[in-house]
């Protein structure tokens, strides 16, 4: 089965890392694009606390998962005995083979429940794929581009969402997936998102 | 676990500096996990190794995570602790500026471990404070120095490329609570370590920087903060004071360039103190008390000044004219970061090294804050081309 299925599974869940938050709120539309699949989602304690940080410098991203939570749309999720050994194999160690608390909370409890880690970070998806094989891993991007959300607030507001999150978080945008975004938003709004890489920006990919 | 784990002697050494860094006691941190003091000890001396659970807790009370307190690459000082048995009673301005220039020389010095870079070390020859006349040895060793660094007996126009650039000190300007002026700590990993106001006039900036660089010279090993209430009361402070004047104002050079300057005249004005402070890069009341230090004017000469009505900026401007803003550190005091750790933060991102999670923390920034930081960096890579490839 693709990742594009699993992100419609009910049976799936998805654990939301901060950077994803961040992207997600940014669009104004969380509520509505976390409506637009049927898997649940969990937030980790600890990628939690890293939203509550930004706080005091005025974000407004942790008041936007309490409220969330409130609407029932993500759950707070704590770590136990089999994620807790996969969060502490991502923490313990050199810099170049471990993660932040938050980042490596959200892997550990995504593998615990058999779920899959929405993060942006490149390296923790790397470190995924060589430490975890067949472990499911998903970015923003390729969320807010998937047909089942398109299909719930329609193209246009899609692309818009996806067009905030560029603008308002400066989502990260991973290679592989910048011709399809482009394509979606439009190139002359692409051309004009200084987030994006020059190339994607310019008349072709 | 990732790679070579560390002993449970250093996780504990961590422990602790964590703990004292975050000013809380054995008792303090033993009630976070819920254990007794003597348990706490234990782990902190590395006879216990601590447990994830607790580790978790531990790193919310400390601020800051578990990762950065077992990640082998980071970096443990002891700045806060030292700096705060100095202080005779608590200081939230000096806390504050301490906390900084840890915070920045911790991430630093991490960032340069993790990257392979090494920071070339050119400290002058160590002078400590001998029996005698303290201005004397200050007025030699400033010469000293002034000579060792091929300064000649021009002005000192930028103190801070000096000590980062010739001498190898780390140094930042960053804006302070206006009390504080500037900061020296000398650490066996990161050598010297100089934090200045950059809310302060470039004037004044000049007179910490020399300040510091005078602890430098004579007490290394000792931490120092300068703030305005200082009174220069110890041998050391006196030292660094007379030290700071002798540098930017050498005696000959002030003499030669005030018989020029009053040549003919029968008395000292506000105009000759305006041209004379103007060619140093010092402030008026800097110069008038360094002639009167050096006896070529009366003591109580900017006393007087001050009672009738002082030296105006506008004096100022009818004798030297309309002079640019002296905005010399700009660069140096902007951005999220000092501009050298976000050149190395970037680095260490693109190669993968560090997460923005792991930066964001290291650095002190929240999640937005980085990505501003890293903003562009995926670009320099994709767009690099062989013609900028750097020869290293």
């Amino acid at each position: 089965m693709s990742l594009s299925s699993f992100l419609i599974n009910p049976r799936v869940g998805l654990v939301a890392d901060a950077s994803v938050m961040i992207n997600l709120n940014a669009t104004a539309r969380a509520a509505d694009i976390m409506k637009a699949v049927p898997n649940p989602f969990s937030i980790t304690e600890n990628a939690a606390a890293e939203l509550k940080a930004g706080s005091q410098k005025g974000y407004r991203d942790h008041e936007q998962l309490l409220e969330l939570i409130d609407a029932g749309l993500i759950r707070r999720a704590p770590l136990s005995g089999p994620g807790m050994a996969v969060y502490e194999s991502l923490i313990d160690g050199s810099a170049r083979q471990t993660l932040d608390d938050g980042e490596a909370a959200t892997i550990a409890y995504a593998k615990e429940i058999s779920g899959i880690a929405l993060i942006d970070e490149r390296k923790a998806r790397s470190l995924c794929a060589s430490q975890y094989p067949g472990f499911l891993a998903a970015c923003t991007v390729e969320f807010l581009m998937h047909d089942a959300i398109a299909l719930a607030i329609g193209v246009q507001a899609q692309a818009d969402a996806l067009l905030s999150a560029l603008n308002g978080a400066r989502m990260h945008v991973p290679s592989e997936h910048l011709e399809r975004l482009r394509t979606m938003i439009g190139p002359e709004r692409a051309a004009l998102c200084s987030s994006l890489p020059k190339t994607a920006r310019a008349a072709t990919v | 676990m990732s790679g070579e784990r560390l002993t449970d002697k250093e996780v504990g050494e961590r422990l602790r500096l964590a703990r004292e860094n975050a000013k809380l006691t054995q008792v303090d941190a033993a009630a976070q996990i819920g254990v007794v003091r003597t348990t706490l000890v234990a782990i902190e001396q590395g006879k216990r190794r601590v447990q994830m659970d607790e580790l978790q807790k531990l790193a919310i009370a400390y601020r800051t995570s578990a990762n950065a307190l077992l990640r082998r690459e980071a970096v443990h000082l002891d700045m806060v602790p030292r700096f705060r048995k100095l202080q005779e009673s608590s200081d939230d301005a000096v806390e504050a500026a301490t906390r900084l220039l840890n915070d920045l020389v911790r991430a630093e010095v991490e960032l340069e471990n993790a990257l392979g870079v090494v920071r070339t070390r050119n400290y002058p020859p160590e002078r400590p404070i001998l029996p005698g006349d303290i201005r004397a040895q200050a007025e030699q060793d400033a010469q000293e120095l002034r000579d060792w660094l091929g300064l000649g007996p021009g002005p000192i126009t930028d103190i801070v490329s000096i000590l980062d650039l010739q001498l190898g000190v780390r140094v930042y300007v960053r804006p302070l609570n206006g009390k504080v002026s500037g900061l020296f700590a000398y650490d066996e990993t990161a050598g010297a370590c100089i934090l200045l106001n950059a809310n302060h006039p470039p004037e004044r900036l000049l007179q910490s920087g020399v300040h510091e660089t005078a602890h430098l010279i004579s007490t290394r090993r000792q931490p120092e903060v300068l703030t305005d209430d200082e009174r220069f009361t110890s041998r050391e402070e006196r030292y660094a004071n007379a030290f700071q004047r002798s540098f930017i104002t050498p005696a000959r050079v002030v003499r030669q360039q005030f018989a020029e300057i009053t040549a003919g005249q029968s008395h000292l004005t506000r105009r000759h103190i305006i041209l004379l402070a103007h060619t140093s890069g010092v402030s008026r009341e800097a110069m008038v008390r360094r002639l009167e230090e050096l006896k070529l004017a009366r003591e109580g000469t900017w006393d007087w000044f001050v009672a009738n009505g002082g030296i105006t900026d506008d004096q100022v401007r009818q004798v030297l004219g309309e002079l640019p803003d002296k905005k010399v550190y700009t660069a140096r005091a902007q951005g999220l970061v000092p501009p050298r750790l976000a050149l190395l933060a970037r680095e260490a991102w693109k190669k993968d090294i560090y997460s923005e999670g792991q930066l964001a923390r290291l650095l002190q920034l929240n999640r937005h804050e980085v990505r501003e930081l890293l903003e562009g960096a995926e670009k320099e890579e994709s767009e690099a081309n062989e013609l900028v490839k750097l020869p290293h």
